[in-house]
């Protein structure tokens, strides 16, 4: 059997995204430590990441509500598996703590990293608080990680 | 919709690395098994759909390339590509084309290479602003669902092993299937790897180079071509809000898995899928979604998924097979999965499916998951 | 078959670069096409969208648009290709009898990343990508086949984008005389910067619905085809592709290729060889207008270009004295044309 041949090509792409009004307002806020969500006049329910419309009911969003930098634990996990940066394509090793915490003040919740890896130290239910960057950029890693409140 | 049927299905072998073949050379092979299990000629065929997602190729408009594999040239061809359901809704537009009136035969043809591309890379590719930071990926954000499914219903590690073991061992019996071990035990999978808490390397689905494809006919046709086609009962779709924060509780609720699988039901006349359908094959990418799918698809009270796998009711010689094929848990080329789902449950009722065929099957569902909680199902039967 | 009315349509551009984010566009597209169909996302059964990841810098970039197209607990299906293709399947899904009113939604923004690089990436990895072709490169080759015996064709394609570019009222295409044309710079030779239509952002929406052709225009055909990737496979003076679409389209809508009659083509032409190509592909002749707004020369964002010239065709018909009149609408995809799409759009009673 002859030689298998491959034809070897990388790529390298970059792209610029609008972030939008909603998200513009957001990412202004987090720079100074402040979270907002936007809130649906129909069914009341208090949406992060802001967006333009609710999904279920089909109504511009215009109303703002302030949200806690505490909230609960509603699912973690730990991961064990490199995983990529999206951003930088660089990879960030395991094990390292996530959750979805729900914000209080927000009804949907928020994935982000935790500072806890060990399993036997988390649980769904768990308070947890926002631990922010020194310098803050206004974007998500603003936010360094979750960790408990004591 | 007006009356279509599948009246031929064809699969690659699937592995983790095709290395003998290029892209359009591997659509070429499940598509050519699908044409000669309907006994037809790529003439006959009039239009072709193709699934697949690019961005783990590092592609743009793949079918511009691989449409030839398909035989389309010449022919009308379209794309398309919803994350994980991109199999299953291409299956879906499949009926809808065949059963347009514009055309009598539509060859569906799904394909993904994973080992041309970085898959992570293109998973990767989610909002910027939100959640490409954090993002840890489909094994990540099922890690998470999966803390809330066993907190809520305390279902053991244990138990989703048992699902892991029965994938491999039906697929041990499926020659395309990309893993099999017809020896798989319990203790295998709790000792595999641990990915990411509570998933081990054995709960998740793989990552396969492979591509499987179905010959949709209009009724008419379908009657005339075989002596036993699968008939489309029912077809739904429903999609869901974008990010894995807006769905609440997602294993436990997947409101569009629920509705959609309803509606289908409804349709087809179906009222006790665990007594009226003779199998299932389901989009089970992690060993506690098939769980938690047997209770949003109604195959058992809630809490009682955990029971039904210990009781064996949805092994291969169980009242419900469920993936007799092994499932997504043991071949995973992401835009043939759900098209593999449709084509096992329609050789299934062509009575085709060799040494994984549930004798005298007449009735089966297929469905398709995607991106954090988009759904498909498939029904599909021995009579019109 | 069951007649397929267009509803109504929206369309937010074209614009050089649209500042709103993906889902903000298209929602702007979205209920603009709502609003002229005088319906509420209620009553809309199914979603088609038309968009494509890598163009989007986004896996499977219809999740950026489930909320703002009205997508969640729908069906929604997804095409990676022009809008016009996912304009045909929503015309399918109707006269399946699968659902009653659909809404078709086309997307890009070409403001976000270098589009002839993005392009590269559609072309065979093995025997083309390599060289460094993409779709503007073929579109330059096809076009110096054409000019092979052709002493006139530079000056006549500068002419047609002048002509196409002066009517246009975008905004985005800068108005050009034929001599300034032939001066500006060589591209993919042998066309030249002022004939390529300038690329840009927008979203269209349009909304079509199972009834009668009292109600308006009517989508009386459809059809699509797939030619040859490889440029050397294919006849590139000829849109084979696009003759088959169309005579399939005419089938569908009861017209004998040969002689079917159009009062206005809506053609998509990235380059004015193209619109050469596309007469020569449906034998269309001088009695039907065509392009009027200027077509894509005017403006063109790829992804929706072919269901802009549908949004076009549809508010030509439905201005006063062009009622019962026939229109062809055309988008294509791909390198030289490889991918197809034809739309016939019959006026109201």
């Amino acid at each position: 059997m002859s030689e298998r041949v491959s034809v070897p090509i990388e790529m390298v792409q970059s792209w610029r995204y609008s972030s939008g009004d909603s998200m513009e307002r957001f990412s202004n806020g987090i720079r100074h430590k402040r979270i907002e969500a936007v809130k649906c006049g129909n069914c009341q329910r208090r949406y992060l990441p802001p967006r333009p419309v609710c999904g279920n009911c089909h109504l511009s969003l215009t109303e703002w509500v302030p949200v806690s930098d505490v909230g609960t634990l509603e699912a973690w996990t730990v991961v064990y598996l490199p995983f990529l940066d999206g951003r930088t394509g660089e990879l960030r090793d395991g094990p390292y703590g996530m959750g979805l915490i729900r914000l209080d003040g927000s009804d949907t919740t928020l994935n982000h990293f935790l500072n806890q890896n060990d399993p036997a130290k988390l649980a769904v239910g768990m308070r947890m608080r926002i631990v922010w960057r020194d310098e803050l950029h206004g974007a998500m890693d603003d936010i360094l990680h979750f960790e408990e409140v004591s | 919709m007006r009356p279509v049927a599948i009246i031929g299905t064809g699969q690659t072998n699937h592995a983790r690395c095709r290395d003998d073949v290029s892209q359009p050379e591997l659509v070429r092979e499940a598509a050519s098994r699908a044409l000669d299990d309907a006994g037809l000629q790529p003439a006959d065929v009039d239009a072709v759909i193709l699934s697949n997602m690019e961005l783990f190729e590092g592609r743009a408009l793949p079918e511009l390339w691989v449409g030839e594999g398909a035989f389309a040239n010449g022919k009308p061809c379209m794309k398309i590509a919803t994350g994980g359901t991109s199999g299953t809704s291409s299956c879906i537009a499949g009926f809808h084309q065949a059963a347009s009136g514009l055309f009598d035969i539509v060859l569906v043809v799904g394909f993904e290479k994973h080992s041309e591309g970085h898959t992570q890379t293109g998973m990767a590719l989610t909002d910027p602003f939100w959640d490409r930071a954090v993002a840890s990926g489909a094994l990540g954000n099922f890690a998470l669902s999966i803390s809330q499914y066993m907190a809520e219903r305390g279902v053991s590690e244990e138990q989703a092993a048992r699902v892991a073991v029965k994938s491999r061992r039906n697929a041990a019996r499926n020659p395309h299937a990309h893993l099999s071990d017809a020896n798989a035990t319990i203790e295998d999978v709790l000792n595999s790897r641990l990915l990411a808490y509570p998933i081990h390397l054995m709960d998740m689905c793989p990552q396969s180079d492979g591509a499987a494809a179905i010959v949709v006919a209009s009724g008419d046709k379908a009657r005339k071509l075989s002596a036993k086609p699968a008939w489309v009962k029912a077809a739904a779709t429903r999609h869901e809000q974008p990010y894995i924060g807006d769905i609440e509780q997602r294993l436990l609720t997947m409101r569009t898995l629920r509705d959609a699988s309803r509606s289908a039901y409804a349709t087809a006349g179906i009222t006790e899928p665990l007594k009226q359908l003779d199998l299932a094959e389901i989009y089970e990418p992690v060993t506690y979604a098939e769980l938690a799918w047997y209770e949003i698809l109604g195959f058992c009270a809630e809490g009682e998924a955990g029971h039904l796998i210990e009781a064996g009711v949805t092994g291969i010689d169980g009242e419900l097979p469920v993936n007799p094929s092994g499932g997504v848990l043991s071949a995973n080329p992401v835009g043939a999965t759900g098209v593999i789902r449709v084509a096992e449950a329609a050789a299934q009722i062509l009575g085709r499916a060799g040494a994984h065929q549930i004798e005298g099957a007449k009735t089966a569902l297929a469905t398709g998951y995607g991106v954090y909680a988009w759904a498909d199902a498939v029904i599909l039967g021995s009579a019109v | 078959m069951r007649t397929i009315r267009i509803a109504g349509v929206g369309e937010t551009g074209p614009v050089q670069q649209d500042r709103r984010s993906i889902p903000e566009m298209v929602l702007g597209a979205v209920d603009l096409a709502l609003a002229d169909a005088q319906i509420g996302h209620g009553e809309i059964d199914s979603v088609v969208t038309a968009s494509v990841d890598l163009f989007d810098g986004l896996t499977a970039s219809n999740i950026a648009v489930t909320e703002v197209v009205g997508a969640v607990m729908k069906p929604e299906a997804r095409i990676a290709g022009d809008g016009l293709a996912a304009t045909v399947h929503g015309a399918c899904q109707i006269w399946a009898h699968a659902y009653d009113t659909v809404l078709v939604v086309a997307h890009a923004k070409t403001s976000m990343a270098a589009n002839g690089k993005l392009t590269q990436w559609a072309m065979d990895p093995i025997h083309l990508q390599p060289l460094g072709v993409n779709f503007s490169a073929a579109a330059g080759l096809q076009a110096n086949v054409l000019a092979q015996h052709d002493r006139h064709a530079e000056k006549r394609w500068a002419r047609l984008s002048c002509e196409r570019r002066a009517a246009g009222t975008s905004g985005m295409a800068k108005k050009l005389s034929q001599s300034e044309i032939l001066a500006s710079e060589i591209t993919t030779s042998p066309l030249r910067n002022g004939m390529c239509a300038p690329l840009g952002d927008g979203a269209c929406a349009v909304v079509l619905q199972a009834g009668s052709n009292a109600g308006g225009p009517v989508l009386s055909g459809v059809g699509h085809d797939l030619e040859a990737h490889g440029l050397g496979d294919r006849n590139l003076v000829h849109w084979a592709g696009l003759t088959r679409a169309f005579d399939r389209a005419c089938r569908v809508a009861n017209l004998p290729p040969a002689d079917a009659r159009f009062d206005l083509a809506e053609p998509s032409c990235f380059y004015p060889h193209e619109e050469e190509l596309f007469l020569r592909a449906t034998g269309i002749d001088g009695g039907t207008v065509i392009s009027p707004d200027g077509g894509l020369m005017a403006g063109c964002v790829p992804v929706v270009a072919g269901m802009s010239r549908l949004v076009a065709a549809f508010k030509w018909l439905r201005q006063t004295g062009n009622a019962g009149k026939r229109a062809l609408v055309h988008g294509h995809w791909g390198p030289a044309g490889q991918a197809q799409a034809v739309a016939i759009v019959d006026g109201g009673l």
